[in-house]
């Protein structure tokens, strides 16, 4: 792997990091802060009383055992914050409750009214209506909010206690599906669910990730949809919880279906590997990146050649599962002085998926092999298909199907897809696609 | 005149302790110096026993109404006479006596395999198995050949096999008298020829027939091995109590397949499963008919349905339980 891909494995892994568990804060020498600028002071002064801890309690300690922001966006209470600061409490509120801290010091019970876990946003509602509120900046709600804008994150990190963050709106995040937009300021566990506002005070958008691998580099959810949410959580019934993790697979699975179609729709292409072709999805927010094994050491005793293009999705759905990813990966080896039992032994330990961890959310992997062949004119493969499932979320499964061509014994092509949170068919049939969209170049 | 029969005291390890000849038609056992068989024990009778030849010929045994009375070798029930043609041993007191006729046929003569045979054999299948490990090492090569690589875990598995031997050979020495090493040895390296290559076939046949459960069950036939490996080094020492020897391997291997059995699942739920196309080999080592896409996935519907059953039960806790602080 080249450092340039680990980086960008860095950031995709972050995408989606939650920001809420600061178990055990790292405190490390600051460098010194930038001089505020007096539009910070201004917009401290008018944020403060409109934002909230919110903290998910364990029930049986009564003691946090993950804290985030919120901010409230009516007079009636509502507020707004990250689906991963709550999700403990949504999956499992017989052992979680939450509770809000008020900036004057006042606590209370919070209630889950709506979820949007794509976005990863969540309506929670006060048991006060004497608080004031931010409202939402119409030209971010138009998506005409000019690059390079000061804006300000806000939030409390670490549980350091009320911070603001000067930061630069740097537009939409190019290589996402989901909107995203990036945030060029420091953003820090705890702040999830902080409203960032502009000079005014109107929000932008809502704290949500940062990168591991870079500087200073954020990512929001863009505000119309926390608008839209709000909406829907006015107009509707409140969420009932102990349907949440319902409407969590509900959600999940219409995001996949959505997802299916935009890749179906933006179509594929060919990769095209020493004499392999291989397919690939022509999404523009697809990112490919290539790496080789040429530059080793110890001269390798088979060249590999690997070209891998990734969705970077990455849906929060617990602590421990984020899902929505989807990968096309590839690999060619040649044998350079290696016999056809050698190779096939190199092979077997090249052929191994992603470390996936053991986590109670997802059942054991079941596996099936067999050799394959989609057309006479294509190299015949040994496929294996492996599958997990959602405990909780009904028909979404976790995929891996692997291919390598059998048609000579000192090269071949690898190829595996990686597919999370599906729908069975989805897989079966971008599956099939993947299977006979390998052949012969030449 | 030669014997007519042989009477046999049994030592308390079941041996024979002593043999008498006895060269007329009866005979008579119990503590007193005028019997022809004296036994020195304080249970037993001065005239306790009369042996003697039946009417259809075949000797019996008749307890000359002692207090202790006549037990069938391996009877709890006292009895006053006792047919020694089919059963030839008894007791009286705590001795144990066995009485053979002179017309007892014997098995035929074994056939002895002299040490230097066990030892050549040793050598030659010894020979074969490193053979065979350096082969299986080489084409598992994957890395810039060195010598290191291949010929250390070659030294490591000899030493075990020496440790191993050595084990056996002391247990015989004390049990049977003999250490029998090159015996001991041969047995060994049998054994261990027959693990790699029962290895070998299983892996092998995961591969060429799409078989993913011969290499997940491939550890039990492993196992059955290595105990009948265990049952012939027990053999080799001595055929006595061999049934309890087949117990203790019988529930040795069990216990170390479950072991291992449950070892694994839990090693999976905790760090979790890899996708992988599992151990590969040549494609000209394909045994079976390409299937169909439309075959393949019908195969992952399969997959699909065991998903689906092993969601809707609460995941299992495994050997050690629930190790997981957080939930």
């Amino acid at each position: 792997m080249t450092s340039r891909f680990a980086l960008l494995l860095a950031t995709a892994l972050a995408a989606g990091l939650a920001l809420a568990q600061p178990r055990q804060p790292d405190v490390e020498p600051a460098a010194p802060a930038a001089p505020m600028s007096s539009a910070a002071e201004r917009v401290y002064e008018l944020a403060r009383p409109r934002i909230l801890q919110i903290r998910t309690l364990l029930q049986a300690a009564g003691r946090q055992t993950t804290i985030g922001s919120g901010f409230l966006v009516t007079a009636d209470g509502f507020a707004i914050t990250n689906y991963h600061v709550v999700s403990q409490f949504a999956l499992d509120p017989r052992t979680y409750r939450l509770e809000y801290l008020a900036p004057d010091g006042a606590r209370g019970p919070l209630q889950l009214l709506a979820i949007d876990v794509p976005h990863d946003l969540a309506v929670v509602k006060i048991d006060r209506a004497d608080l004031p509120y931010f409202t939402f900046d119409t030209r971010a709600l138009g998506g005409r909010l000019p690059k390079g804008e000061r804006i300000y994150a806000m939030g409390n990190p670490l549980d350091l206690g009320f911070t603001i963050v000067e930061g630069t709106y740097n537009g939409l995040v190019d290589k996402s599906y989901d909107e995203r937009i990036h945030f060029s300021g420091a953003i820090n566990p705890g702040m999830s669910g902080g409203p960032v506002a502009g000079n005014d005070g109107r929000v932008v958008g809502i704290n949500v990730a940062k990168s591991l691998g870079g500087e200073s580099v954020g990512f929001l959810v863009p505000a119309k949809f926390a608008a839209t949410l709000i909406e829907r959580a006015r107009k509707g019934p409140p969420l009932a919880i102990d349907k949440a993790r319902e409407e969590v697979g509900r959600q999940l699975d219409q995001w996949q279906a959505g997802f299916f179609d935009a890749l179906r729709t933006l179509g594929f292409r060919n990769t095209l590997l020493g004499p392999y072709r291989g397919l690939e999805s022509a999404a523009p927010w697809m990112s490919c990146w290539a790496n080789t094994n040429a530059d080793q050491v110890q001269k390798p005793r088979a060249s590999m050649s690997g070209t891998r293009c990734s969705s970077a999705t990455g849906i929060f759905v617990s602590d421990r599962i984020l899902t929505g990813r989807i990968d096309f990966s590839y690999s060619y080896f040649k044998s350079q002085d290696l016999n056809a039992f050698q190779f096939a032994r190199e092979l077997s330990q090249r052929a191994r998926g992603s470390a996936a961890d053991g986590d109670k959310r997802l059942t054991e992997q079941e596996c099936r092999d067999d050799f394959v062949t989609t057309a006479a004119n294509r190299p015949p493969l040994r496929a294996t298909w492996c599958m997990r499932a959602y405990r909780e979320f009904e028909g979404l499964y976790n995929v891996t199907l692997m291919a390598l061509t059998q048609d000579r014994d000192r090269e071949a092509l690898l190829g595996q897809l990686t597919m999370q949170g599906v729908s069975h068919a989805n897989a079966v049939s971008l599956g099939r696609r993947f299977l006979e969209a390998i052949e012969w170049a030449r | 005149m030669g014997a007519l029969m042989w009477i046999e005291v049994i030592s308390h390890h079941g041996d024979v302790a002593t043999r008498h000849a006895v060269e007329h038609e009866e005979a008579r056992i119990g503590r007193a110096f005028d019997n022809d068989i004296v036994v020195d024990d304080a249970h037993v009778a001065p005239h306790h026993l009369r042996i003697y030849r039946g009417e259809d010929g075949e000797l019996v045994a008749e307890d000359l109404q002692t207090l202790n009375g006549l037990y069938p070798e391996h009877g709890a029930h006292r009895v006053a006479r006792l047919s020694l043609a089919r059963e030839p041993g008894f007791r009286i007191g705590r001795t144990t006596l066995r009485v053979r006729d002179a017309r007892h046929p014997v098995a035929p003569e074994k056939l002895l395999t002299p040490p230097r045979k066990h030892a050549q054999w040793a050598g030659l299948l010894g020979g074969i198995l490193l053979a065979l490990l350096l082969a299986l090492q080489w084409l598992n090569l994957t890395t810039q050949p060195n010598a290191s690589a291949i010929f250390l875990p070659l030294l490591g598995f000899v030493t075990a096999l020496a440790v191993w031997t050595l084990f056996w050979a002391i247990l015989s020495r004390i049990f049977f008298g003999q250490a029998q090493f090159a015996l001991m040895l041969r047995i060994a390296v049998t054994a261990c020829i027959a693990l790699v290559l029962w290895d070998q076939l299983t892996e092998t046949a995961s591969f060429s027939l799409a078989w993913r459960e011969a290499r997940d069950y491939s550890g039990l036939g492993a196992w059955a091995l290595l105990g009948a490996a265990c049952y012939g080094h027990l053999h080799a020492i001595g055929p006595r109590h061999m049934r309890a020897a087949m117990t203790l391997v019988v529930v040795l291997v069990i216990a170390g397949a479950a072991v291992q059995y449950f070892g694994r699942s839990e090693t999976r739920r905790i760090i979790g499963q890899r996708a992988s196309l599992g151990e590969l080999r040549p494609p000209a080592f394909r045994a079976v008919p390409l299937a169909t896409a439309d075959q393949f996935f019908a195969k992952a519907e399969n997959a699909k349905a065991r998903v689906d059953l092993a969601r809707t039960k609460e995941p299992s806790s495994g050997l050690f339980g629930d190790m997981d602080p957080f939930d």
